[in-house]
Order: structure tokens, then C-alpha cells, then sequence
């Protein structure tokens, strides 16, 4: 065993099995330089990384908009509690993920999704309950997208820093799902559905 | 729909009519259907080579960390064919000072938030999730290159478990219509070079066809002869016994065909085909509703990972339902389950046979246990039906292992007990090592609070079925 393995092989370990993404080289960038053979050098990004920045960027924005509206809108305690982590959570990891933006010479984008920003324009004209569960239906569907952009980085994209941070965003961003399972149910009075319904979890916050 | 939008003000449309209109923003364009190659097929090679040891090395390090993988038989219990010993002993590792005693005593919200969950309990990682595909034992490989010079070896991926840690090869084969014969595989893995001489006499002209279909190689998703296939030359393509070796299994594993985003797939671990004459639904998840559908789809599925687009580009093969999706649904009818001494015609032990340690494993099969409301010993050990365990009320959904992500398993389907210490690993995925682990894991998954003397007894039960 060369010095090299052993490097890698104690740098496996360290990190523990959880990590060093072993992507399919057949979605890679062509051209891109190699740090080690099959390994992309850091800083080498495919068009997937690229669309993600786009599309993570974008929903973190709009998340935090839809937070603030709902932090002075909400007429449900727990539902303003909720939407003060999002503005708290979200923030943070766009700060995250602007970073490595920086990093690779590209920017993040300055506005929310077109859909993010039209459920606000209709959340603003909404009061009262009817806000809080139009504001929480929304909130549903907005997290399970996120869900699946932060696995289909996992699966797709090449770059080692912006897949780590899909891996550490993704059991957060499926707590904020089942947080929002949960309101969902305490706002309408429907039974509770998906992880809300098998895991009771720590209590909202209120 | 977008007209109608841009013509309404958005305040005056119901809610579920925003749903249909604004949330119509896409998810990346490739998180449904398998991507095209961007790379030439030799540039992929060679990368994936030169990755090959680090996957390897990181898959060993997650079985380390969760199982005992050392080899270790019972005592004078074999495998049907009589050809390998069955191990023995839980394998699933426990947290740091934690007894299988105490876990068992505490509520799954407390083993979540303490993330004391054994971690082979959760879903097994594919050995490199973000490609997947069939991946073969190291025997079936040298076998398959031996008998029909097809080559099934990857050149990204091995097979990731020990020998000691799968079924028996070859097994034995044994049919409905031939009792009185016992194994009829002559030791011999069934191939298209020599399954006419081991049947010839044995099975119908429609049953031999049937065979000879399911012994045919067809192109699959990483054995073809495009740019992203993962087999050194442009290949032969797969054939159905190359997983379920003489209608059995040997441990070959894939990817769920029906689940996305790939990294949420869930790895199958190949299911026996005996005594499927008796079973309603088929496929952990599909249920489809005949072994006919089954067969027919399997093409697409188990070849094509459910991306019959990408089917279509690589080669596929649509077995004409009447004629040949019959023949070789009427072959593997009529495969049956290895001998079980022990058991009566209703699938209960023979009190003249069993020991009073089997006797009694078979009382907490039924009582405390609650197997049999699931597991009915009538119908074959099956209840023709998809449960939910709800295993996700004892670990956190979101976290990745081996670049999969740990989603909940959802319903899947019963699994039959026949025949049980023939076919490890256990579970849809494979991730119990051995008869032992999957009574802990029941023991824990539905609140048993079984004793030692228990779980031996059913544990010692389960091996005579
Ligand atoms: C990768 C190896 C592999 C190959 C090749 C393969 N299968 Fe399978 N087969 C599996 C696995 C894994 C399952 C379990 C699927 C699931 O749980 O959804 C399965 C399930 C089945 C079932 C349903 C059994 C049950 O208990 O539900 C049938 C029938 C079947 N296969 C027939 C075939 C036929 C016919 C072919 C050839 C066209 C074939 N298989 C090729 C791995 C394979
Ligand atoms: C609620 C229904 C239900 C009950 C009760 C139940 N099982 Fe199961 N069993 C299942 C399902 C569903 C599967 C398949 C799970 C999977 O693959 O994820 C299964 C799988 C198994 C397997 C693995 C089979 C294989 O070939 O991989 C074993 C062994 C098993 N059960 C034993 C038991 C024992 C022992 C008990 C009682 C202590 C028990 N089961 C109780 C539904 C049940």
C-alpha cells in the first residue's frame, strides 16, 4: 500500500463511512481535471451542481420571504414559531451555500422561485387562519421539492462541498417537513400525515 | 393552464387552482428519467476503475461497522443441497454499551432521539448507489464465463458480501410435478448449455421452452452495448437465472425499480422463486398480480430499472404474453420449496418430529410472538399482503449512508418463511445477516419484549421451515 491509499483510507475512515461521495463518472463533466483519477479536483462542478446552486438558491430565498410574511402574518403561535426557523434555517444555509458559489466564480440567484413568489402575492391578501394553513400548504409542498432537489444532488452532481452540504441540509429540511406535517394537522384538524404520523418527534416549537 | 393564469388575478383563484397552475415550477429535468452518458464509454471506464478500490473499501467499512461478518456455522444445520453450512449468532452490531435487553425496553421515540437504532436495521446501501445496477456473485460470474463465455463482471463494482453470507451455490431444485426425486440440479448451475440434458425427460415441451426463455440473455441496463453499459465489451446482455441461479437466489442485488430520486432507491436483494406456485402478489412494492406479469415486466424492471425510455435505447425484449410469458410462468410453477421434515401438510410441526426447543419456538410463532398473523403457516407462510413495519419511528429520515438516502421502506410485501435458512440475506434489501438477527429485529420493530430462552426457541423454530 502506497502513502497515497493509505491517505485515503484513513480520510475514509475519519469521515466515517457516511462519506466520500462516489459518483457515476459517466454523468461528470467532460474535460474536467482529475485530483486523483475518478475524482473530480476541487472546485470542478457538472451542469447538475450548477442547475442546483440555481434552484437551492432560489428556494432559500423564497422561504425566508414566506417566513417573514408569515412571522408577522400567522395568527397560530406555533405556526409563527415555524415560520421564524425557516427564515433562521434557510438563511443560514444559503450563507452556506453561497460560499461555495464564490468559490467556483459563480453567483447566486437574487430572487425567489416565480412560484415562490406568487403563492406570497396571494399569502398577502390572506388573514387569520385561512393565512396560516394556505401559508402551511404551501409550505408542504415547497419542502417536499426541496427534499427531492437536495436527494437528486446527492445522486447527480459531482462537487464534494456542495453534495456535503445537501447531505447535511437533507435530515433538517425532513425535519421542517414533518414540522409542517404536524401544524398542518393541529391547524385543520386532519389526522397527520406522512413522518408526522410515525415519528411524534420533539413537540412543535411554540 | 398558463393562459387561464396570466388572465386571472391570483387572489380570486381557490387554492387548489394555484396548486395546479403555479406550482407547475419543474424539478431538474433528469430526476425521473435515467440521464444520457456525457462522457465517452473509455473515459468512463477508466475513471470508474480508478475508483473501484476507494468503493470497495468505503462498502467494507459500513458492513464493519454494522455487522459481524466473521464466519460462523451452527452447528450441524446445513443449507437444503446439503453443500453450505447456515451461520449462526446475531450479527447486527448494537450502539456502545448497549444490550439487545435494553434496547428492547425502550420506546422508539427515545432509540430515535439517542440514535441508538442498531445501524443494520437500516435500509443496505447499493455498493455504489449513484450508478446501481445488477451486480453478481464472484461463483455465478465464474460459472456463467465457464459454461457460456457471457461475462458478467463489472468493472466499476464487486459483489460486496462473503461467500459465508449467501445461499448456498448451485442450489438444489426441486418440482411439483417430481416429488419422488429430490434435487434434480445434478450440482449443476442451470445455463444454456446444458439445460436441455439436465430436463430433458423431466419437464413438458412448454415448461422446457419456458426454460429456455429464462436461460435466453437479453440486454440489460449495465450489459448492452452503449456508452454507459459497465461490462468491459459490448455484452450478450442478462439472463433471468443469472440472479435467481436454478430458480433460487444467489444474493445478487440491484436497485428498487420503483422508487426516485436514485439516491432514495432502496438495493433488492434477489428473492427465491420457490413456491411462488402459492403467492398472490409479486415484487416487494409492484404487487403485481400474477407470476405472468411479473415475468412479462421483470424486462423493464430488473433490466431497466422501471425507465422503459431508456429500455428502448439499449435493447429490450418484450416476451410475447400468450405464448412465451406463459411458458415461462409455467416453469417457475413449478418450482417448490426445499423439504421440511418437521412441518405437516398445514404447515405446522409434527410433535412426533420436532424438539421440544422447535415445539416451543413454534408457541411464541403464534402467541407472544405475533408471527403467524402475518406469516400464516397455512398459506404458505404468507398472508398475501404489504405491511408497513413503520420503521422509521426508531431512526432519523434524511441521513445518507454510502451516498444513499435512508427514506422510510414503506408497505412490502410479506415474505415467505419456507425454505428460510436456504436464503440469506434477509429482508427486501438484505440487510440481516442471519436467522438470529431477524428475530431481534422483530423482537424490537414490534414491541415483543421477547426473553433469551425465547428467541432461541423461535429462532431454532424458524431453522425447520
Ligand atoms: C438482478 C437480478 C435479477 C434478474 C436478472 C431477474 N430477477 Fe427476478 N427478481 C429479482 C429481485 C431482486 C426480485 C425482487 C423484486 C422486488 O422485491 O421488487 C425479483 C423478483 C422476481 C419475481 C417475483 C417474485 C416474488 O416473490 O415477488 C419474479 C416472478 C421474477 N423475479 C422473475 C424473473 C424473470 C422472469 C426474470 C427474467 C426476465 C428475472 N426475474 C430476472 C432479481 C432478478
Ligand atoms: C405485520 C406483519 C408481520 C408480522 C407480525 C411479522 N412479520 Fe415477518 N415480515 C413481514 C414483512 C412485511 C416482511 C418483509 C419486510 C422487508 O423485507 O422489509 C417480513 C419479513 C420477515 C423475514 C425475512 C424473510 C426473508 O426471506 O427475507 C423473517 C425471517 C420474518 N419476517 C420473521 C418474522 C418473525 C419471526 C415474526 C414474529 C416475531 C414476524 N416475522 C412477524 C411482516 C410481518
Amino acid at each position: 500500500m502506497n502513502v497515497k491509499t493509505i491517505a485515503v483510507v484513513v480520510g475514509l475512515f475519519a469521515a466515517g463511512p457516511l462519506f466520500a461521495q462516489q459518483g457515476n463518472p459517466a454523468g461528470m463533466m467532460p474535460g474536467n481535471v482529475e485530483a486523483k483519477p475518478g475524482t473530480p479536483a476541487p472546485g470542478q462542478y457538472n451542469p447538475q451542481d450548477r442547475l442546483f446552486i440555481q434552484l437551492a438558491g432560489m428556494g432559500n430565498l423564497g422561504e425566508a420571504d414566506a417566513g417573514r410574511l408569515a412571522d408577522t402574518k400567522a395568527s397560530h403561535p406555533s405556526v409563527k414559531a415555524f415560520a421564524r426557523r425557516m427564515v433562521a434555517d434557510h438563511s443560514s444555509t444559503n450563507a452556506k451555500l453561497a460560499d461555495i458559489a464564490k468559490q467556483r466564480n459563480l453567483s447566486l440567484p437574487g430572487e425567489p422561485q416565480p412560484d415562490q413568489k406568487a403563492v406570497k402575492t396571494h399569502l398577502e391578501t390572506l388573514n387569520g387562519l385561512a393565512f396560516d394553513q394556505a401559508y402551511l400548504r404551501a409550505q408542504l409542498i415547497d419542502h417536499q421539492k426541496t427534499v427531492q432537489l437536495l436527494e437528486w444532488e446527492i445522486s447527480n452532481g459531482q462537487d464534494a462541498p456542495l453534495q456535503r452540504l445537501a447531505v447535511d441540509t437533507l435530515p433538517t429540511v425532513v425535519e421542517h417537513l414533518r414540522m409542517v406535517q404536524a401544524l398542518l394537522a393541529e391547524t385543520t384538524g386532519a389526522p397527520p400525515q406522512g413522518l408526522a404520523a410515525s415519528q411524534d418527534g420533539a413537540p412543535p416549537p411554540r | 393552464m398558463p393562459k387561464m393564469k396570466s388572465l386571472l388575478p391570483l387572489a380570486i383563484l381557490p387554492l387548489t387552482a394555484i396548486g395546479l397552475t403555479v406550482f407547475a415550477d419543474p424539478l431538474p429535468p433528469d430526476a425521473t428519467y435515467r440521464p444520457l452518458p456525457t462522457q465517452p464509454f473509455s473515459d468512463v471506464k477508466r475513471m470508474d476503475e480508478a475508483q473501484k478500490p476507494d468503493v470497495m473499501k468505503r462498502q467494507q467499512a459500513l458492513f464493519n461497522q454494522r455487522y459481524d461478518m466473521s464466519n460462523r456455522p451452527l452447528p450441524g444445520v446445513m443449507m437444503s443441497g446439503g453443500r453450505k453450512p447456515v451461520q449462526g449468532g446475531v450479527r447486527v452490531k448494537l450502539p456502545a454499551g448497549m444490550t439487545w435487553e435494553r434496547l428492547a425496553n425502550m420506546s422508539p421515540d427515545e432509540i430515535r432521539q439517542r440514535n441508538l437504532f442498531p445501524e443494520g436495521f437500516k435500509p443496505l446501501p447499493h455498493v455504489k448507489q449513484s450508478t446501481g445496477g445488477q451486480v453478481f456473485p464472484t461463483n455465478q460470474i465464474a460459472e456463467i464465463d465457464r459454461l457460456e463465455q457471457r461475462d458478467l463482471r463489472r468493472f466499476d463494482v464487486d459483489f460486496d458480501l462473503p461467500d459465508h453470507l449467501t445461499p448456498e451455490f448451485p442450489p438444489p431444485i426441486f418440482l411439483t410435478t417430481h416429488p419422488e426425486l429430490g434435487d434434480v440440479s445434478r450440482g449443476q448451475v442451470l445455463s444454456f448449455r446444458n439445460y436441455y440434458e439436465i430436463m430433458n425427460g423431466i419437464i413438458t415441451p412448454v415448461q422446457m421452452e419456458g426454460l429456455r426463455l429464462l436461460l435466453t440473455p437479453f440486454p440489460q441496463e449495465e450489459f448492452n452495448q452503449t456508452e454507459d453499459r459497465k461490462v468491459a465489451a459490448p455484452s450478450l446482455g442478462v439472463a433471468c437465472l443469472d440472479c435467481h441461479t436454478n430458480f433460487h437466489s444467489n444474493a445478487a442485488f440491484h436497485l428498487t425499480p420503483d422508487v426516485r430520486p436514485q439516491s432514495a432507491r432502496f438495493r433488492l436483494d434477489t428473492v427465491s422463486l420457490r413456491g411462488m406456485f402459492n403467492q398472490q402478489i409479486h415484487g416487494s412494492k409492484r404487487s403485481l398480480r400474477s407470476v405472468e406479469d411479473f415475468t412479462e415486466f421483470e424486462q423493464r424492471t430488473a433490466y431497466f430499472n422501471g425507465d422503459h425510455v431508456s429500455a428502448t435505447r439499449k435493447g429490450v425484449n418484450l416476451p410475447d404474453r400468450p405464448n412465451q410469458v406463459a411458458m415461462m410462468a409455467q416453469m417457475q410453477n413449478i418450482i417448490d420449496f426445499p423439504p421440511a421434515p418437521k412441518l405437516d401438510s398445514a404447515g405446522r410441526l409434527r410433535a412426533d418430529k420436532a424438539t421440544q426447543q422447535e415445539l416451543a419456538g413454534e408457541k411464541v410463532f403464534f402467541g407472544k410472538g405475533r408471527c403467524a398473523e402475518c406469516h400464516v403457516p397455512q398459506t404458505s407462510f404468507l398472508d398475501n399482503n404489504m405491511h408497513d413495519l413503520k420503521l422509521e419511528r426508531f431512526y432519523r429520515v434524511g441521513e445518507v449512508a454510502n451516498d444513499q438516502v435512508v427514506i422510510p421502506d414503506g408497505p412490502i410485501k410479506t415474505f415467505t418463511l419456507r425454505g428460510l435458512k436456504d436464503s440469506p440475506p434477509y429482508l427486501h434489501d438484505g440487510r440481516l445477516p442471519t436467522v438470529a438477527d431477524t428475530v431481534e429485529f422483530f423482537n424490537l420493530v414490534l414491541g415483543l419484549k421477547l426473553n433469551q430462552q425465547e428467541k432461541e426457541a423461535l429462532t431454532a423454530y424458524l431453522l425447520t421451515l
